[in-house]
């Protein structure tokens, strides 16, 4: 199954993974570059910010893999259409992971087959029944009336349309829940995974017990917000690295053997300037980063297409951004077909050139 | 009386005098923990009242659903007696609702008297907690939503509150939203938008969040900070594809450079707006094809916002937004021509932009087709059901699950437009639902059994709630329930309107 961690606000991909081997690097970044000797060595030109210490050992078993200048074909720099392109795969509407589910359909799916965690459903997920859920306790309604639900499924039904539907499958997942909460299907022990306190392990941890039930769940999203670091960067992000990075790892602890069917990837709707701003912070770029965890990944590596002599000023594009290598949509490609090898690229994302990368 | 939140004084000051003279006026007791336990002039009694009775939704139970926050008991028949047919009843209201500072609205001042920290001035409202004024904040915005005979100046609060989004819990705007929903949300909703862009440029809550008071240019190397140059274009005026540039957004970014505000990091003085020349490019600029000679100082702000205003770009998109608000989430093209073309012929007036929208015939014809966000969900069920609430933990813990809690939304565009991006939502409306209406919502006092005998039975109740004569089978279905009122606000025909 697919789990797709959304990194909201445009994370730095210079910054989670500095290319410490590159003068130019640090010659447009002198307040906030990170300094070769404090990042994690990946390989020897690429290093992992020390805030994310937790997946430098995930990365060094051969089961993270890193996709530097990263990105789309989305050149508007503005968050809510480059928030779109990458939900909906392109200019597409539905999403991605809808079109995803849609093609590899399967006589089983049920409305746990597509969850956001949170309070709303990810327009990755348009297309296919989806619920949002933030924990399986508020995810009941008070039966003091039993009538009450049978009569609201057949007024829902009566109803159709897009509202039938919803009612339609939230009755679903009431009934598979309020059975994944009364204990049915959880197989293994509760682990000592080590998530942190915030929200974003709080949702990690709870898709892990939904995988762990065998509630159906074939695609999850979930959203770690704030990177939008216009100014203080180092301040800004030095609060959400630890955040995703510890839930991450808690979160393949938690699942244990089971990591090896859950593919992970982390995406960002685009990086960010290669130069620093006036405000110690970035403004909107081109070219970030995309992670790929677990599944069977060929982790342990950093795939570029670094220019020879650096980001300089020569290589970058528009008012000084990293040009995108390694298309975004190439990345997810090679994950989807690792989950279902006939799945097509085209069909999940119509319009843009299909390729995979190499992970 | 509760003197417990005072505890940043113990001696009795302005501040407290003026809690002791609202509180006593508005016949309140301020509780433990700051909790407010309503003793104010009890609303008006539920009487039987009349509902609406037609095949599909009328004209008058249509203006009620787009120009209030939901029909409450007595609604529908105290407008339906404003004109000799629907028709006439309808655009009667609406021209009303036009004219908000002629509608008396004495219950819900009295309502929101008790939250008082939220009306000091700026520097004041830096004694207050964050805590408290968030929560004063989110209840001020739910008690007039629901209780206020200004609706349409209320829906408009929350059209341009979504608008010129601002997540009240970032930084210092933990303080200043409060000063921002009133100087310039609530100062301008029915007004000139010109004024209100103005007033956001220079709102000190709007230049923490989109670090406006952090875009300078020192030295020659320095970038401004794009941030709100970029949501301005983008979000506030032209639109994403309005045709401008990223070098338009620099330049914008440079017309607003110098322009900050003093947060915590002074001890007196908080929250003073200024212009500091030695921060400003002063040289010359281009915006969108316009020039802006150098030397302009501190008035490149207004050539800036005059260039956006007089782009065709800007009259189109907020005039698909307020169509997209109005009359349906695809705004027919007819209906935005005819409010782009009032923008422009009034200079940004915004009720003329209404009146204009509200005559059209896109928006007659386009009954029941949108979809409540939870946010409208909430309150049209607390007005439904005639409660009285104090917008206390039951109702903020069910925008919360709901991901509607106002000022909470974290990016600047602001919560999802359309209806139907909410239905996953589906389940904690059902809940609400239910609580409310035995009791389980401790804040908000309603007497469902009532309801139902003053709407003239389980079929009058319905008709109330959907806006239209229920159906056999709704009927049925709420005859068959422990609880019709808690099915009809479940039921499908109140997630429309």
């Amino acid at each position: 199954m697919l789990v797709n961690v959304f990194l909201r606000g445009g994370a730095d991909g210079l910054h989670l993974v500095p290319p410490v081997g590159d003068d130019a690097y640090y010659r447009a970044r002198p307040g906030l570059a990170v300094k070769a000797g404090e990042a994690l060595r990946l390989t020897d030109y690429f290093g992992l910010h020390p805030d994310l210490g937790p997946l430098h050992g995930i990365y060094q078993a051969g089961e993270l893999a890193v996709a530097h200048q990263c990105g789309t074909a989305d050149e508007t720099r503005s968050h809510f259409s480059a928030e779109d392109y990458v939900n909906h795969g392109g200019l597409e509407g539905g999403g991605w992971i809808g079109r995803f589910l849609h093609r590899t359909r399967d006589p089983e799916d049920g409305p746990l087959t597509a969850v956001s965690i949170g309070s709303g459903v990810s327009d990755a997920l348009r297309g296919v029944a989806a619920v949002a859920m933030r924990s399986l306790e508020e995810f009941t309604i008070p039966d003091r009336d039993p009538a009450l639900r049978g009569q609201l499924g057949a007024m829902y039904a009566r109803a159709g349309g897009v509202l039938g539907a919803a009612g339609a499958s939230t009755l679903r997942a009431l009934e598979r829940i309020e059975s994944v909460r009364k204990g049915g299907g959880v197989s293994g022990g509760v682990v000592e995974a080590g998530y942190g306190d915030d929200g974003f392990s709080g949702g990690l941890r709870l898709l892990a017990r939904l995988i762990r039930a065998r509630a159906g769940l074939r695609a999850a999203t979930i959203e770690l917000g704030g990177w939008d670091s216009h100014f203080a960067q180092t301040t800004l992000t030095s609060g959400l690295m630890p955040m995703l990075a510890r839930g991450l790892a808690a979160f393949r602890r938690d699942l244990g053997g089971l990591m090896g069917e859950v593919h992970v990837v982390v995406t960002t709707e685009f990086g960010r300037r290669v130069a620093e701003n006036v405000s110690a912070g970035t403004d909107h770029g081109r070219a970030g980063v995309c992670f790929a965890m677990g599944g069977g990944v060929r982790g342990g590596r950093v795939l570029s297409d670094w220019p020879k002599g650096g980001i300089g000023a020569d290589i970058l594009e528009g008012p000084g951004d990293l040009p995108v290598r390694m298309p975004l949509h190439h990345g997810l490609t090679a994950v989807l077909k690792r989950i279902r090898p006939e799945v097509s690229g085209e069909a999940v994302f119509p319009g843009l050139e299909p390729g995979e990368l190499d992970w | 009386m509760g003197f417990e939140d005072m505890k940043t004084t113990e001696t009795m000051t302005r501040r407290g005098v003026l809690r002791l003279g609202g509180g006593v006026a508005a016949g309140v007791v301020l509780g433990g923990c700051g909790k407010v336990r309503a003793l104010w002039p009890r609303r008006g009694e539920l009487k039987p009242f009349a509902v609406p009775g037609g095949e599909g939704i009328g004209p008058v139970a249509h203006v009620l659903n787009r120009l209030t926050w939901g029909p409450g008991p007595g609604d529908y028949e105290r407008v339906r007696a404003m004109g000799g047919t629907e028709e006439e009843a309808a655009a009667a209201f609406v021209e009303e609702q036009l004219k908000p500072e002629m509608i008396e609205d004495g219950y819900a001042r009295a309502a929101c008297a008790p939250l008082e920290a939220i009306r000091q001035p700026v520097p004041e409202l830096f004694e207050y907690k964050p805590a408290q004024l968030d929560d004063e904040l989110t209840r001020r915005a739910v008690i007039r939503a629901v209780h206020s005979e200004r609706q349409l100046y209320e829906v408009m609060v929350g059209f341009w509150s979504d608008h010129f989004n601002i997540d009240a819990s970032k930084l210092d705007c933990q303080w200043f939203k409060c000063a921002d929903d009133r100087e310039v949300i609530r100062k301008h909703a029915m007004g000139s938008f010109r004024e209100m862009l103005k007033a956001s440029a220079l709102s000190p809550a709007m230049l923490f969040y989109l670090d406006g008071r952090k875009n300078r240019k020192d030295g020659d190397a320095d970038r401004p900070n794009e941030n709100y140059a970029r949501e301005l274009l983008e979000l506030h005026t032209m639109g994403v594809g309005g045709g401008y540039s990223q070098e338009d957004v620099m330049e914008a970014a440079r017309c607003l450079t110098g322009w900050t505000v003093t947060g915590r990091e002074v001890k007196f003085g908080i929250g003073r707006v200024y212009f500091d020349a030695r921060g400003h490019d002063d040289g010359r600029k281009v915006v969108l094809g316009a020039e802006i000679p150098a030397g302009g100082g501190a008035g490149d702000l207004d050539r800036l916002l005059d260039i956006l205003m007089g782009h065709e770009a800007t009259g189109k998109f907020l005039a698909e937004k307020l169509c997209r608000h109005f009359i349906a989430d695809e705004p027919p093209s007819g209906a935005v021509a005819v409010v782009a073309e009032a923008f422009r012929a009034s200079g940004g007036g915004i009720r003329e932009m209404l009146r204009a929208l509200f005559g059209t015939e896109e928006f007659r014809a386009a009954r029941g087709v949108k979809i409540k966000r939870p946010f409208h969900f909430v309150v049209s069920a607390l007005r439904a059901t005639g409660s009285v609430t104090t917008a206390g933990g039951g109702v903020k813990r069910a925008l919360r699950v709901m991901g509607h809690v106002p000022f909470h939304y974290p990016t600047p565009e602001g919560p999802a437009v359309e209806g139907s991006a909410w239905l996953a939502t589906l389940l904690h409306r059902w809940d609400f639902a239910a609580k409310l209406t035995d009791g389980g919502i401790g804040c908000s006092r309603n007497e469902p059994e009532k309801l139902v005998r003053c709407a003239g039975g389980v079929g009058g109740v319905l008709g109330h709630c959907f806006g239209r004569r229920a159906t056999v089978e709704e009927v049925a279905a709420a005859e068959s329930v422990a609880e019709p009122v808690a099915l009809a606000l479940a039921a499908p025909a109140f997630q429309v309107y």
